[in-house]
């Protein structure tokens, strides 16, 4: 699809110099071609390390993180055990509990992922926190944020990032611009099969990490509950599809698949006496 | 004995998560006497029976409803609609501002921060990446918090889309 929409405009480009067209150079197409293609190669793990610590830096600018030490060690933990079972556990997997009463959930390439306060206050144990934060890894792991920014850049921006632009590191002006183009499709959303894929996919790592398979479904059941006008959950409704939606493709997948696998028990304690509330 | 044991086990541990809250069925089920699929079936659950849930276990919630009472799968159900909350816990965490709870992280400080805007016009805020960086863990230090909650590995690959084999 990222091809198909880039040669097009690339093929639009071309047809856009008239005056010219009978001089047609030809090795200029072949140069614009060959940027085109690069833009659908991956981008190199350092790269996308540090486009994913930038937009961090910026989602910190838009919420800084909960000034208690304990409450972020404890997230780091659980989230780092998870992280353990999945395909990239060398990733510098870090998490950060963000000061905002939103609720929500964000991950950054390169394996940086965010949770709100907000949302973690509605949880009710750590199977629950294991279930959002794996479904956040998801995203990581599928490289969902960087494609989608891959796709949303300026045709330069997106081949220059998957080219040889980056490889000098003193052209921080792409960097910055993928960092910016990065941290708006946060306002925009993904794609729904990305986040279909991150419930899909997130369920299985926090059961191979120990956690009750029925975490995340039990956060999207909440979230099903919760009033649609809520404004603290605006952004996450308007940039996922319905709860409804999601735990009905997790019925379909989920099925009876999950029926060996048990709950912990003796991680409730740890979570109550981290995540303190007022009940 | 395994029945036995796991009503030990989720008198003592089951969390209650839902204080009777009102659902509606999203398709046909079994009703069981207790949450496995090899248990005993009480009743069929008809499709949009209305069902009141008293508790979850795993991926089961104890039902009542007019079809028969038992535990059903937890994702044939879906809330009410009829029931969803309203009111705005945003607005009310903001209007809340000022007000410090107890302990641990509930100190309300109505920080919202994460609107669209917000996101478009974030500026990098280094200094808080820095601190980020800081509260990572490494590999060892998080399998020993899994072995402190006796948290053990299971092997199971990732699923098909949309439940076909």
């Amino acid at each position: 699809m990222l091809k198909r929409t880039l040669s097009i405009s690339c093929i639009s480009l071309l047809c856009s110099i008239p005056a010219h067209a009978f001089d047609f150079d030809f090795q200029k197409a072949l140069d614009i071609a060959k940027k085109v293609q690069q833009a659908s190669k991956t981008v190199e793990e350092p790269d996308e390390i540090e486009i994913g610590h930038g937009i961090a830096a910026n989602l910190l600018g838009a919420s800084p993180l909960l000034a208690n030490d304990k409450v972020q060690q404890y997230v780091n933990q659980v989230g780092r055990w998870v992280s353990l079972q999945t395909e990239r556990p060398d990733l510098p997997w870090q998490f950060g509990v963000l000061e905002s009463t939103d609720i929500n959930a964000f991950a950054t390439p390169g394996g940086t992922i965010f949770i709100t306060q907000g949302l973690l206050l509605k949880l009710n144990n750590e199977s629950e926190l294991a279930g959002v934060l794996a479904h956040e890894m998801v995203h990581v792991l599928r490289k969902h944020h960087l494609a989608a920014l891959q796709k949303s850049a300026r045709m330069d921006i997106a081949s220059d990032l998957a080219g040889e632009a980056l490889k000098d590191k003193a052209n921080s002006a792409i960097m910055d611009k993928a960092i910016k183009a990065g941290t708006e499709v946060y306002a925009r959303g993904l794609d729904k099969d990305d986040e279909f894929e991150a419930d899909r996919m997130g369920i299985v790592i926090a059961t191979r990490a120990g956690y009750d398979p029925y975490g995340l479904p039990a956060v999207l059941q909440m979230l099903d509950e919760s009033n649609a006008q809520d404004s603290s959950l605006a952004l996450m409704f308007k940039t996922h599809p319905a709860p409804h939606d999601r735990l009905s493709l997790l019925d379909k997948e989920m099925g009876d698949r999950f029926d060996a696998y048990t709950a912990p028990t003796q991680t409730d304690k740890r979570f109550n006496s981290e995540i303190a509330r007022d009940k | 004995m395994r029945y036995l044991y796991a009503l030990i086990l989720y008198a003592a541990f089951a969390a209650p998560v839902y204080a009777v809250q009102v659902a509606y069925a999203v398709r046909s089920t079994e009703i069981k006497l207790l949450p496995y699929s090899d248990a005993a079936t009480v009743a069929t659950l008809d499709e949009k029976a209305k069902v009141n849930i008293l508790l979850r276990q795993g991926g089961w919630v104890k039902i009542n409803s007019k079809n028969g009472n038992g535990w059903v799968r937890m994702l044939s159900v879906r809330s009410d609609s009829t029931g969803k909350k309203t009111g705005d816990s945003g607005l009310i965490s903001l209007l809340n501002v000022g007000r410090s709870g107890s302990s641990g992280i509930t100190t309300t400080t109505g920080i919202r921060g994460l609107s669209e805007e917000d996101l478009k016009n974030a500026q990098p805020n280094p200094a808080e990446l820095e601190k980020l960086e800081k509260y990572a863990v490494n590999k060892a230090k998080a399998e020993r918090f899994a072995r402190d909650a006796k948290l053990k590995t299971q092997q199971l690959d990732y699923l098909p889309p949309d439940g076909n084999p």
